[in-house]
């Protein structure tokens, strides 16, 4: 048990040098190069551009002069540039938000030159500081001399002042790591909580009390490899190796314990006290003369109400693009004056809407895909990056709606929300909780063709297709995007041996209707055909023809955000007095656990030969020890696909 | 000045005392004529740009500009940015956005202007350049946006252009340029594309002349496939400087060797290296027999001890940094690299000059009948002789990893301004044609007799076909080699078993090998009795989209290469090519294409095709006949061999 001290001790400790005492030395020496860095020895297999040699940061949390506190993070990164393609990692970025302080920079490049080390250092020509908006400033520098082989490092200084906090810590990057340290330094009255996040393990795990009432951490991992992306995944950060670090609470003796991380029920309490969140959301008496005007029959359900109030808002307001979770411009001045805002503001507004129309709405704070995933063990607002707005049925289920899209019908949240789980934040706290964001619509392909073969190989055909649910809103923003004639232009250069002499578009603008395309087209014969026999394969023209899984292995898992439906029905006309010489073989491929299947079928009526080809992936998620199922069941997919129909002169 | 103040102050507050009358509306959507509203996602209602020299050294260049957007493609007008910089200040922006009856809905305040460095933008480490961006996008169309600015041009080497219909998809209701100079600064102008009527309107008043065009009604357009760039066939009016002064170096554009003698003093004098730099120079090439040795050893020194890092900030966007900065800090930008380099090869006793060239691979070539500022990019040049004719060698002195003597599809095939102590003189760059520019693949497909099949591929590509796989090379891992090339092969369900790129001996253009090892699982799976294998799996060149209405632009075809591919069928005992495809050629004056099949000895099967594509300019009616030839080649491309089981 440690000794007590009077609090004022334990802080001037810190002041001094709180790493002195974890007895360890600091990885690496500054302005110390190992020579053995500087000679062509190997550098991991994988030839990267650059492999960072030792990237070590001690953070800690200090007592100002003027009784504040503030946070200091030194930092030292050492890189061999193996490549040219690394000289970036000669230049240094440090964005530097709000009161940040850069001190301490200092920077050197090693080279061998004629088996002497020749270190230069960085001069104040090579650096620069931009001031990108309002209190973000950039600074960068780049050091001199630099080439293959070179070995190259930065040192310096941050502080934060503002709350306690310390920063996260991130052991993996896209090129090789052969050290990563991170410590951190603080007074006991602190406590603060750590999640380590990623695939890969630590070589350090140290917590210890160093002298004088400071808690002492060290965490360090050792060759960590480069972190390549994936496809379909939220976001990269969910999966690259970091440490993050938030404070939990303080216990100044003699005082009430205060706890920052104390619960999700805390949160929720103070999300609805918050002015630019909570307490907004009963402000929308300005909508009533509005609202009045929707003439609402009074046998109208729940749902029909909340769509009408959905659609009201949704034409009013246009999306900025910015993800957030609070509001910065009033409500009304929004709505009838810029006619624009980002998340928080367009669907604090719904739910404002939705209230005044005396609808039991409420918001539901999430993370989008792209902010990441949120961590259960850390119960804070910051984690959450977006809201929308919740309305309960009648029947007990949820209706989630978000008004920053035009082409979403209601009760269909945007891609980028479908994100694991939001929170629920209720007025009385006992109703908060978790709901679901994977969405009940799918992304749904359906095509169906009818087609005139003639004797001479020459096809023509009458197409019918349909895209609903997440394929209906990605059609829709295509279309949008593009315009339809352009659209239209896409669409033909997928097909060059097509000629389409009718394309018709509807239902664009009716968005709980699938957006449907009705066309035909023309393909000539091929000249080079044999007269009697003919070959085809008429799926594969409708169809993706590779598989979107290329690459074999998988670290990370495959992440949709939905489930997904293609369906293809052909049927098609052969010329009098031909028939199919060889019916292709029907197939059924299962994914395990009942995750999906691809369905193949053809049946033959007379001269007309019906085919249905069918692929159902049930999960919006997959594992990544599923990949290789998941590739396979493309893989003989695409192998029946492809599959010729072979057809003959009748003899 | 102090007894205006409280007048000023009072001025908003009168304005809250005025009686509330709605201003009249504005740019109503109803006054558009139907025939701009045909293909058009916007229109340009008004677009007044006003430039006013005021001397050699400063204009000022006032934009009013409305736009009306119709659907939701056009939103990207319903925003506005304005860049500026140590030498462009801008005076003001102002904005209002109006509904679709003209009645205004909102009127831009100073709050919602976004200001922001955009230091890094373009590849820079660090510039000057900064951008206000006002967002006026509405909920719904249409609705019409206005907006207002000045910028003061402190940079007289480069006037405004005038050419409202710079994208498409919008059409022009009205649009006015009007330019007053001093009579003793005389425009310089050309116009291109104008309609009829649209020519230049000349007045004089007050020692002052003054230019002006107007357009109006120019129903929208749109990009279409191998056409040349928007700026080449909208309508446009181009002004350059006669006389003019950047931060007092005075110069004259009005001849490219004008142009070129004010670039060559401006950065006179910065080429003095350090005497270590001197003797390292002079002692790498004292053994070298001839001036191109010399050259290649100082460029391979060149890339060795430098790197591209590009710092603009004010006059420096124009001027070089000094030769000694670059060698002692071993960075610098195009310029000061170029600059750098003559200085080195100065010392090596070759003589070199840097020129100026408008750099990118989809750049068409300068004007040379307008002599003006149309560069981004500088390079040096080395005029060299062999055998009594010129043998000019070219340096891209920013690349750490550019074969000797390459400039590829970033600079080759266009002209460049020669900085020389005498003036600027306009060459051409070296041009790479089919002869250099060339794809050569050997792929040799096994059949098991399980359905699937594995393949080894060699390619063979050098001078511009090379371009991006030399990047890859230098830039990419092997691991990331693998993943880039997997990702862009177009198989259905694959493996690569073996992956590799290696630079190729060096015999002209410079060449990468390519060796691929494929697995492909189920690639040759039966239908009944037969497999069908299209021996084209890696060079398929896809059709164009069919035509929709008239074609409207020139056919601009603007690389020449040659493609040439042999590939073996192996196949597993049992089967016997049943069917060979027809032998196609196709000869037309956009290319050459035949592809022949043959049955070999050993029972498989070779196919042979071989591309060849012409660069050229075509009026739009020979557009039909280039969508027929790509047609045919993607038609014989997806040709299949027929394999038959043999009853055993």
């Amino acid at each position: 048990m440690p000794q007590p001290h009077p609090f004022w001790a334990a802080l001037a400790l810190v002041l001094l040098s709180p790493f002195a005492a974890q007895a360890q030395p600091e990885p690496i020496k500054f302005g110390q190069v190992n020579q053995a860095d500087l000679t062509a020895a190997p550098f991991g297999a994988d030839s990267a551009a650059a492999v960072v040699l030792c990237d070590y940061g001690a953070a800690q949390v200090k007592w100002g002069a003027d009784g504040s506190m503030h946070s200091e993070t030194e930092r030292m990164t050492r890189v061999k540039i193996l490549r040219k393609a690394g000289y970036r990692y000669a230049s240094l970025e440090i964005p530097l938000v709000g009161g940040r302080k850069l001190t301490g920079l200092r920077g050197f490049t090693y080279n061998l030159v004629n088996g002497v080390v020749e270190k230069t250092k960085l001069e104040s020509a090579g650096e620069f500081t931009e001031e990108i908006a309002t209190h973000v400033r950039v600074f960068k520098c780049t050091l001199p001399n630099v080439r293959e082989g070179s070995v190259v490092e930065f040192a310096y200084s941050l502080t934060a002042g503002g709350r306690v906090s310390l920063p996260d810590w991130q052991f993996q990057h896209e090129v090789p790591v052969r050290w990563s340290e991170f410590r951190i330094a603080y007074p006991d009255i602190f406590n603060f909580k750590t999640v380590l996040q990623g695939y890969l393990p630590l070589a350090v795990r140290e917590q210890k009390e160093g002298t004088a009432r400071v808690m002492l951490s060290r965490w360090a991992m050792k060759d960590v490899p480069a972190l390549r992306e994936e496809p379909y995944v939220t976001t990269m950060n969910d999966y690259v190796a970091r440490l993050d670090l938030e404070l939990a609470s303080v216990n100044v003796p003699g005082r009430v314990v205060k706890d920052f991380l104390s619960s999700w029920e805390q949160v929720d309490a103070d999300l609805l006290h918050d002015p630019n969140l909570g307490q907004l959301l009963n402000q929308g008496g300005f909508l009533s003369a509005d609202l009045a005007k929707l003439a609402l029959p009074a046998t109208a359900t729940v749902e029909e109400r909340a769509a009408a109030v959905h659609a009201l808002v949704r034409g009013a307001v246009k999306y900025d693009g910015l993800a957030t979770t609070y509001a910065s411009t009033p409500l009304r001045k929004l709505y009838t004056d810029t006619h624009r805002g980002n998340a928080a503001e367009i669907n604090l507004l719904l739910i404002a809407a939705l209230r005044a129309a005396k609808l039991d709405a409420n918001p539901v704070l999430l993370s989008t895909r792209e902010h990441g995933r949120v961590a259960a063990s850390f119960p804070m607002a910051s984690r959450f990056n977006y809201v929308v707005a919740h309305v309960a049925l009648p029947d007990g289920k949820d209706l989630l709606l978000d008004a920053t899209e035009p082409l979403l019908p209601c009760g269909m949240l945007p891609e980028r929300c479908l994100n694991g789980v939001g929170r629920l934040v209720m007025a009385n706290p006992q109703h908060s909780r978790w709901v679901e964001l994977t969405p009940s619509q799918r992304r749904v392909h359906f095509q169906q063709a009818q087609l005139d073969l003639t004797p001479q190989g020459g096809l023509s055909g009458k197409v019918h297709e349909e895209f609903s649910g997440y394929a209906g809103a990605t059609a829709r923003a295509e279309l949008e995007k593009d315009g339809e004639p352009k659209y239209r232009t896409h669409f033909a250069s997928k097909h060059g041996a097509w000629t389409v002499p009718q394309f018709a578009v509807s239902q664009r603008t009716n968005l709980l209707k699938p957006l449907t395309l009705d066309y035909a087209f023309e393909q000539p014969a091929d000249a080079a055909a044999t007269p009697g026999s003919l070959y085809l394969s008429p799926v594969s023209e409708f169809l993706a023809e590779q598989n979107p899984f290329r690459l074999e292995t998988r670290t990370f898992p495959v992440d949709f955000g939905t489930q997904q439906d293609e369906t293809l029905m052909i049927t098609l006309h052969l010329p009098a007095d031909y028939e199919l010489a060889d019916r292709p073989k029907p197939s059924q491929v299962e994914l395990p656990d009942g995750g999906g299947r691809f369905f193949y079928s053809v049946a033959v009526e007379g001269s007309t030969v019906n085919i249905t080809s069918r692929l159902s992936l049930r999960k919006p998620v997959y594992a990544a020890e599923e990949y290789v199922h998941l590739r396979e069941l493309y893989r003989l997919m695409l192998e029946k696909q492809r599959e010729k129909l072979v057809i003959k002169k009748k003899a | 000045m102090k007894a205006l103040l409280p007048l000023l102050a009072a001025l908003p507050l009168s304005s809250f005392l005025l009686p509330a009358v709605a201003p009249a509306p504005k740019y109503a959507v109803a006054d558009i004529p139907a025939a701009l509203r045909e293909g058009a996602h916007a229109v340009l209602r008004a677009d007044d740009e006003v430039v006013t020299v005021k001397s050699a050294g400063r204009l000022v260049y006032a934009v009013h500009r409305v736009v009306t957007v119709l659907d939701a493609a056009g939103d990207d007008q319903g925003r506005h940015s304005v860049s500026y910089d140590a030498l462009h200040a801008l005076n003001y922006l102002r904005g209002a956005v109006y509904d679709a009856d003209g009645r205004l809905l909102h009127q831009l305040r100073a709050a919602e202007i976004h200001d922001q460095g955009v230091g890094d933008a373009g590849g820079n480490f660090m510039t000057d350049v900064r951008v206000r961006y006002a967002d006026l996008r509405q909920p719904q169309t249409p609705y019409t946006v206005e907006f207002d600015y000045e910028l003061t041009v402190d940079n007289a080497l480069f006037y405004p252009d005038f050419q409202p219909q710079d994208e498409e998809g919008l059409a022009v209701q009205s649009a006015t340029f009007k330019v007053t100079t001093p009579a003793a600064l005389p425009l310089r102008y050309q116009e291109r594309q104008l309609p009829k009527g649209a020519a230049v309107a000349r007045s004089t008043a007050a020692g002052q002349e003054v230019y002006q065009w107007e357009l109006t009604n120019l129903p929208a357009v749109e990009e279409e496939e191998a056409a040349p760039p928007l700026a080449y066939t909208t309508p446009a009016v181009v002004l350059a400087p006669g006389a003019f002064e950047v931060q007092g170096y005075k110069g004259t554009a009005a001849t490219w060797q004008g142009l070129g003698q004010w670039s060559y003093e401006l950065n006179a004098g910065r080429d003095v290296l350090p005497p270590a730099t001197v003797a390292k120079v002079q002692a790498l090439v004292k053994d070298a027999p001839d001036a191109r040795t010399k050259a290649r050893r100082v460029y391979e020194m060149l890339q060795g001890s430098t790197r591209y890092i590009s710092v603009q900030l004010g006059l420096g966007g124009w001027q070089t940094f000094p030769a000694s900065s670059v060698a002692s800090n071993g960075y610098g930008d195009c310029k000061a690299l170029s600059n750098y380099t003559t200085a080195l090869l100065a010392a090596a006793g070759v003589p070199a000059y840097v020129a100026l060239v408008g750099a990118g691979s989809d750049r068409p070539d300068l004007r040379a009948d307008f002599p003006s500022s149309q560069f981004n990019h500088a390079i040096v040049c080395v005029p060299l002789a062999q055998a009594g004719k010129p043998d000019t060698l070219w340096l891209e002195c920013t690349s750490q990893t550019a074969p000797f003597g390459y400039m590829g599809s970033f600079t080759g095939n266009r002209h460049a301004l020669l900085v020389t102590p005498k003036g600027g003189q306009l060459v051409a760059t070296p041009r790479y044609g089919a002869t250099e520019n060339r794809l050569q693949r050997r792929l040799d497909l096994f059949i098991d007799d399980k359905g699937g099949a594995t393949a080894t591929a060699r390619t063979l590509r050098t001078g511009q076909e090379q371009d991006l796989y030399a990047q890859l090379m230098h830039e990419l891992g092997p691991t990331d080699q693998k993943k880039y090339i997997t990702d862009h092969l177009k198989l259905p369900t694959f493996t690569l078993t073996k992956c590799n790129l290696a630079a190729a001996p060096a015999t002209g253009a410079p060449g990468i090998v390519e060796t691929l090892g494929l697995a492909l699982p189920g690639f040759a799976a039966p239908s009944g009795k037969r497999v069908f294998i299209a021996p084209n799996l890696l060079s398929r060149l896809p059709a164009l989209p069919a035509q929709a209405g008239e074609r409207q632009t020139p056919v601009w075809l603007s690389d020449a290469c040659l493609h040439a591919d042999t590939v073996r069928l192996h196949l597993p005992a049992g089967f016997r090519p049943e069917n060979l495809p027809a032998p196609v050629q196709l000869s037309t004056a956009y290319g050459i294409y035949s592809s022949q099949y043959a049955a070999l000895p050993d029972g498989g099967v070779q196919y042979i095709r071989r591309l060849e594509m012409k660069r050229g300019q075509f009026p739009a009616t020979a557009y039909a006949g280039y969508l027929e030839f790509r047609r045919k080649i993607s038609a014989a491309d997806k040709a299949q061999v027929v394999l038959l089981k043999t009853e055993s």
